[in-house]
Formats: structure tokens, C-alpha cells, sequence
């Protein structure tokens, strides 16, 4: 634990600060979660694959017509679902992901894209 | 006949409750009862949408909150007798 809080304490991230007069180039840098040390969940699902399954679990909804299915699509807009059909769309997504998603979480996941944003950071979704 | 004092519930109520009658239906061992609990969750919601009487949506919401307490309890006693044997639509095809 102290070795972990030294090592992240070395590895400091440049704080970009980027005003209107300066615009130095810095070289990208972030710690993202390719970074993870003494992570035992080293298994984290590439961004493909969540976009893959959660249009499969959307075109797999029996009210849902398939060919409309993109990654951005809206369900209460674009595919003409009610907010009953959203409960259960999340519902099927979270059986996909072995997730709990909170109902406040849920209930602000209202299109592919928000669906696909929240379990590609949730660090638990298998 | 005037409705009384009685309060329809809103909107997130009924969409709450909605999700925790399918969350409790997870909970069952048995596929059969698994099944049933989402179908008639499902059926009984798409039914009564369409409903404005507020004396009606409530008796309808007290109903379906008196069903969640139903299918909690079951789902803990279907659990302490759950057969050995998985019914065959549990088992994923390998």
C-alpha cells in the first residue's frame, strides 16, 4: 500500500493549463486504466466489444427492429420504445454484464451511446 | 364519487417499482417461476398504462407493492428448497 502511494506520488501527470495566449503542444500523457498497478482486475473490456454486445442485447429486444440499431440511437426516439421498455432494456444489460446498476444510474441511461459510456467505466462489467 | 386524499403515485414510483419487481424476479432458483414473475410483471404493467383515475392508480400501485412483498419472501423460501437438479433451460449450451 505505502509502495503503491510512493510509486503514484513519483509518477506525477502535467497539469495542462492551456490559456488563451499560450498554446504549447505538451505531449499527451494520462494514467489511464493502462496504468493500473497491483490491479487484480487486469481484464477490462475493450470499447469494441461493450459496443458490440450492448447493440446485441438492443437488437435482441422483441419490440426492437434491428436495422434501425446504432450506436447512437436514442430508444424512446429513434425506436419508438416507452419508458417501460427502457427498465427492461437496462435490466437485459445488466444480466449481459454481470453489473447492479443503481436506479439512479438507470434511469439516465436512455440511449446506446450513454449505455455504452457507463459499462465501458464501470470497472466491474464482465 | 369524488376521489379522496389518496395520492396516484408518480411517475418514478411506478417505474421503481416496475424495476424491482424484475430485479426480485432474478432472485428466484426456479426458471418457471423466474419466467413467470417477469411475464406477469410485464403483462400487468402494459395493461393498466394507460390508466388516469387516480383512485385506480393507486389501488393498482398498492397492488403491485403488496406482489413485490409477496415474490420477496417466496424467492428467500423457494431458495432454502431449491432442487439439486437445474431445469434444462438453465443450462447454457457449451
Amino acid at each position: 500500500m505505502a509502495l503503491r502511494s510512493a510509486v503514484l506520488r513519483y509518477i506525477r501527470v502535467p497539469v495542462q493549463t492551456l490559456t488563451a495566449t499560450e498554446s504549447k503542444p505538451q505531449p499527451q500523457w494520462s494514467l489511464r486504466a493502462s496504468l493500473r498497478l497491483f490491479s487484480s482486475h487486469d481484464v477490462h473490456l475493450t470499447k469494441e466489444e461493450v459496443i458490440d454486445r450492448v447493440l446485441d442485447v438492443v437488437k435482441s429486444f422483441p419490440k426492437v427492429d434491428p436495422s434501425q440499431v446504432t450506436p447512437n440511437v436514442h430508444f424512446q426516439k429513434d425506436l419508438g420504445l416507452d419508458s417501460l421498455d427502457n427498465v427492461e432494456i437496462v435490466m437485459a444489460l445488466e444480466e449481459e454484464f454481470k453489473l447492479e446498476i443503481p436506479d439512479k444510474e438507470a434511469d439516465k441511461i436512455d440511449a446506446c451511446n450513454l449505455a455504452i459510456e457507463y459499462i465501458y467505466n464501470h470497472p466491474m462489467a464482465g | 364519487m369524488a376521489a379522496s386524499g389518496v395520492a396516484a403515485p408518480t411517475r418514478a414510483e411506478v417505474l421503481q417499482l416496475y424495476r424491482s419487481l424484475l430485479r426480485v424476479a432474478r432472485q428466484f432458483c426456479d426458471y418457471n417461476v423466474r419466467e413467470y414473475t417477469k411475464r406477469r410483471t410485464i403483462d400487468a404493467f402494459r395493461d393498466k398504462k394507460n390508466l388516469t383515475d387516480p383512485s385506480q392508480l393507486f389501488a393498482a400501485f398498492s397492488d403491485g407493492k403488496a406482489q413485490l412483498e409477496v415474490a420477496k419472501r417466496q424467492a428467500i423460501v423457494y431458495s432454502l428448497y431449491a432442487p439439486k437438479v437445474k431445469s434444462i433451460m438453465d443450462i447454457k449450451p457449451s
